[in-house]
């Protein structure tokens, strides 16, 4: 039960962002909590460093591979997802 | 008791008229100071408007006229089609508290006779008019909001848990494209959550099963089923197409592919995750807002990712 929750309010923001209406949830976070039925709201920032995009992008194009980026041991700092 | 032309006599007394072209000449120095107020009914609007007109009846003047123009400074320029009913709304606009409202002398008749710009909705059918009428009574959306949305073309990533519901309201809505990717097949336990689905789709691709199911409900909406992986290779061309991508995928991969890809080609991002009890839902619209990566910059660790 609980994806129709979020489904819907996914197919709501699709709705306003084609009809230009609203406050869409450009910036903030929704999280839903279905066992104690509460909503929360995090605000949530560009980041300016961001490899995509930033300021100074340096992903351009996709990278080669997404599945060998996920099970990439990422404890240090990332640097070589722009290769 | 007093006859038509003498009412319209007596308005005319009070509320100043400006030709087409001095409406055209002040709207297009004013810009949003200025509203263009187009009075008429429903049917006369939609044979043609003019274009960034505020559409509200006649009739319905006084009730909605504060939600479409909340601001009484504002220039209103009200036309009908002839110049008569927007003689006597731009006199109820100004018993409302509107500091200054004028009416088009001639209306939209003489404006379009005079070969100044028109817009006109691409018409719908009768079925269309009935299926979508309650839409048309909110006026965040009416009858222009409605044709953008049949004009729209929304990408759905993953027809799962959240593809489902978003699906089905997406296409109960009336959003003229749908494109759906998945490469799965339907499986019985799917069912207790994934909506689009059905004991007798059990087997079959999901694309096909997810388009059956919403062209019974909404048999307007174009489905267009991509029965396939997204990949590096594809997922470019494919976002060219569209105006604006529901991710529902349940893999992080997948998650940042599309995110990439969204940021590459200024495509908007619906996000929606559910984990067991919990879920999120954002959206991510390229140099307007943060993107998934700026909320993640990382995937989490391979042993972290649930099942």
């Amino acid at each position: 039960m609980l994806p129709g929750t979020i489904g819907l309010v996914m197919a709501t923001e699709a709705v306003k962002l084609l009809l230009d209406v609203g406050e869409p949830l450009i910036g903030r976070l929704l999280m839903y909590d279905a066992l104690s039925m509460k909503f929360r709201e995090l605000k949530v920032n560009r980041d300016t460093d961001c490899p995509i995009c930033g300021e100074q992008p340096t992903i351009t194009e996709l990278i080669s591979d997404y599945i060998e980026f996920c099970e990439m041991d990422h404890s240090e700092p990332l640097a070589t997802a722009a290769d | 008791m007093k006859s038509t032309s003498q009412i319209i006599e007596e308005v005319k007394k009070e509320i100043p008229e400006i030709s087409v072209e001095e409406a055209q000449k002040e709207k297009a120095e004013g810009g949003d100071d200025v509203v263009l107020l187009d009075v008429r009914d429903e049917d006369e609007y939609r044979a043609g408007y003019i274009p960034d007109a505020v559409h509200v009846t006649r009739g319905m003047l006084e009730f909605s006229i504060e939600d479409e123009v909340p601001d009484r400074d504002k220039k209103m320029i009200v036309y009908c089609a002839a110049g008569m009913r927007s003689l006597l709304a731009a006199k109820a606009l100004k018993e409302m508290g509107y500091t200054d409202s004028v009416s088009m002398a001639g209306g939209y008749r003489d404006w379009s006779a005079a070969g100044l710009p028109t817009a006109k909705d691409k018409p719908m059918t009768p079925d269309q008019l009935e299926r979508y009428s309650r839409h048309f009574m909110l006026s965040e959306v009416g009858e222009r909001g409605q044709s953008k949305l049949l004009d729209a073309k929304v990408l759905l990533v993953g027809a799962g848990g959240l593809g489902s519901p978003a699906g089905l309201y997406l296409a109960a809505t009336g959003v003229g494209t749908l494109g759906v990717v998945d490469s799965d097949v339907v499986e019985l336990s799917n069912l207790q959550r994934q909506i689009l689905h059905r004991t007798e789709t059990v087997g079959k691709p999901k694309v096909d099963s997810a388009a059956e199911t919403m062209n019974f409900l909404n048999p307007d909406v174009n489905v267009v089923p991509y029965n396939l992986r997204l990949s590096e290779d594809n997922i470019i061309d494919l976002f060219n197409e569209y105006d604006l991508v529901v991710d529902g995928c349940d893999n992080f991969a997948t998650r940042y592919l599309v995110n990439d890809a969204a940021v590459l080609t200024n495509t908007p991002i619906v996000h929606g995750s559910i984990f067991q009890f919990e879920g999120q839902a954002t959206v991510l619209k390229p140099h307007d807002g943060p993107c998934y990566r700026c909320m993640y910059p990382t995937p989490p660790p391979p042993g972290m990712v649930p099942g």
